[in-house]
């Protein structure tokens, strides 16, 4: 996801000369063609995630379209201020791409884990919060969403989900199954991957999204009067569905815990009940009761 | 402590009414500033008529809950009417202690918090680079704030990347005696690769002369500052002072203090 994101921004700066993009350190060969077309508007600019989210307001304060990016939990839970005040509070825009997603750092531990950053953005007045599961949402969003002057919060993965998905559209949640069920599971994001493979043949609705604010409530409320599940690995979207008041919503996601194991993403997610076969005892589970 | 000028008499009794008008404001904050102030708004490119002048310089009180000093300094420039700041902290008032950008003309940056507005002045003065605007970056940052971690991350992206289009003021006012001081911040800031200029943070003369001075990186003018200057009674009790208003009898008392011939 990280390359479709360089090659992305690469177009964009090509077209539009106000975009800059800042690095914490991170994807910096990556951006190796890029900082050699657009020098001027490179900068790798060091490991402060504070500053880099202060200067890129400044930056945009004054015409400009800064791309952040660095590591999830640094950019988004260490600069939680930062956003709120510089960018959110002055209105200053911004896009910024976090990478390593909830458990795509499963081996460097807790430290490099992010499980909050949807759900404390979100609650930031003026922020727009998405977390793309594939290539193409992410291209799409970018496009759609990058100079529209509001902080912008792009919750990358290098494990995106292999979905086919209809028509991406900012703040809209898709539909990928309404069999009139009376459960519906609602997930965002690359997991999206191991829910829909959970849901196969069982009798679920099944929503997606990959804006987490503003969430689409008119999809919701499309499902009001079913039992809704949100599978999740992260928090944010199942307070997000929740502001709809008056719904019937369960949540399966991240325990109240560090995931204090190593490994890869998939050896979490076991961990933790987010692989296939747990995801489809939990719908199972639920569809049951609700029979 | 010398003689006031008629200007910085003029402002700090201003500071003085409205605070107590209104029951707010941090009065030795705002009273170590109005020099540092007066030299910015008689330096930089502005328009008080016109506030969002396309080509005009920036400047950022990054050390917001000096508010009602700015104020003040903005009022004295014909920004709006000085009438106006009485309402500090009322409802529905536009001047809050913190100043808010879409509310007060004049204010670039809404700031409160400590060691944000440096960081937003960094970014401005690299977009006035990548723009190749000739307009000017200016922030005032306090030696409290600079307790903060990201004056200094702010410091050093500026070095790094040279922007000799931005000043920092350092208004070193001693607030943090019984904290966490900072000493000698002429040579951290050298160390953080600033060109450094230490002035009398009082001498209206001394503090533009060293704005004025050309600069091939960031420059900080270090202001050596008296918390309360101007008010001997404020000036030796900063702490009790820090937050609070005059009633009709001590506004009689500090405002006698600020004729004094000396003070």
């Amino acid at each position: 996801m990280r390359k479709e994101f360089k090659n992305t921004v690469l177009d964009l700066a090509a077209r539009d000369p106000s975009v800059v993009v800042i690095l914490g350190d991170i994807s910096h060969y990556l951006f190796n063609d890029f900082q050699e077309r657009f020098p001027d508007r490179f900068y790798n600019m060091g490991i402060c995630e504070n500053g880099l989210i202060s200067v890129a307001a400044g930056l945009s304060a004054q015409g400009f379209h800064p791309f952040v990016h660095t590591i999830a939990p640094f950019i988004s839970e260490r600069s939680l201020e930062q956003i709120k005040l510089d960018m959110c509070y002055n209105e200053f825009g911004g896009n910024i791409l976090s990478c390593g997603s909830s458990f795509d750092y499963a081996w460097d531990g807790a430290t490099h884990h992010c499980y909050t950053d949807l759900a404390i953005l979100r609650l930031l007045p003026g922020m727009q919060v998405i977390q793309p599961g594939s290539v193409k949402e992410l291209e799409t969003l970018i496009r759609s969403q990058y100079n529209n002057g509001k902080p912008t919060y792009f919750k990358m993965s290098d494990n995106p989900h292999t979905v086919a998905l209809p028509a991406i559209e900012f703040g809209k949640g898709i539909v990928l199954k309404d069999n009139a069920a009376r459960v519906t599971v609602m997930t965002a994001g690359p997991i999206l991957g191991n829910v829909n493979a959970a849901c196969d043949g069982l009798d679920v609705n099944l929503v997606y999204f990959h804006t987490i604010k503003p969430i689409d409530t008119e999809v919701i409320e499309r499902f009001r009067d079913t039992k809704i599940l949100v599978v999740h690995d992260s928090f944010g979207l199942q307070e997000a569905i929740c502001s709809v008041t008056g719904l019937s919503v369960a949540y399966h996601g991240l325990p109240d815990q560090f995931c204090v194991w190593y490994g890869t993403v998939h050896d979490i997610r076991k961990m933790i009940g987010l692989d296939v076969p747990s995801i489809r005892a939990v719908v199972s589970r639920l569809v049951e009761s609700a029979a | 402590m010398n003689q006031l000028t008629p200007a910085g008499k003029t402002i700090r009794a201003n500071i003085l009414n409205a605070s107590h008008l209104s029951g707010h404001g941090h009065i030795p904050t705002s009273f170590s500033v109005v020099e540092m102030l007066c030299a910015v708004y008689e330096t930089i490119r502005h328009d008080p008529a016109n506030p969002a002048w396309e080509d005009r310089d920036i400047f950022i009180l990054s050390k917001g809950h000096a508010a009602l000093g700015f104020y003040c300094v903005l009022a004295h420039y014909g920004y709006f009417p000085i009438e106006k700041v009485a309402t500090l902290g009322g409802f529905m008032s536009a001047f809050g202690c913190h100043p808010d950008r879409f509310k007060v003309p004049g204010v670039e940056v809404s700031t409160g918090s400590l060691g944000h507005g440096i960081g937003v002045a960094v970014g401005m003065a690299l977009a006035f680079r990548l723009a190749h605007s000739p307009r000017q970056v200016y922030t005032l940052i306090g030696d409290g704030e600079s307790n903060e971690g990201t004056v200094w991350e702010a410091l050093m992206i500026a070095n790094n990347l040279k922007l000799e289009n931005l000043t920092v003021l350092y208004d070193n006012n001693q607030s943090q005696v019984r904290s966490l001081q900072i000493p000698n911040p002429a040579q951290r800031l050298e160390a953080f690769g600033c060109e450094v200029i230490s002035v009398d943070g009082h001498d209206l003369p001394a503090i533009k002369a060293a704005l004025a001075q050309p600069h091939a990186r960031p420059k900080a003018v270090v202001c050596q500052t008296i918390k309360g200057y101007g008010s001997q009674t404020l000036a030796s009790n900063i702490f009790e002072w820090h937050r609070k208003s005059p009633n009709p009898a001590q506004l009689e008392a500090l405002r006698s203090e600020l004729d004094a011939e000396r003070i």
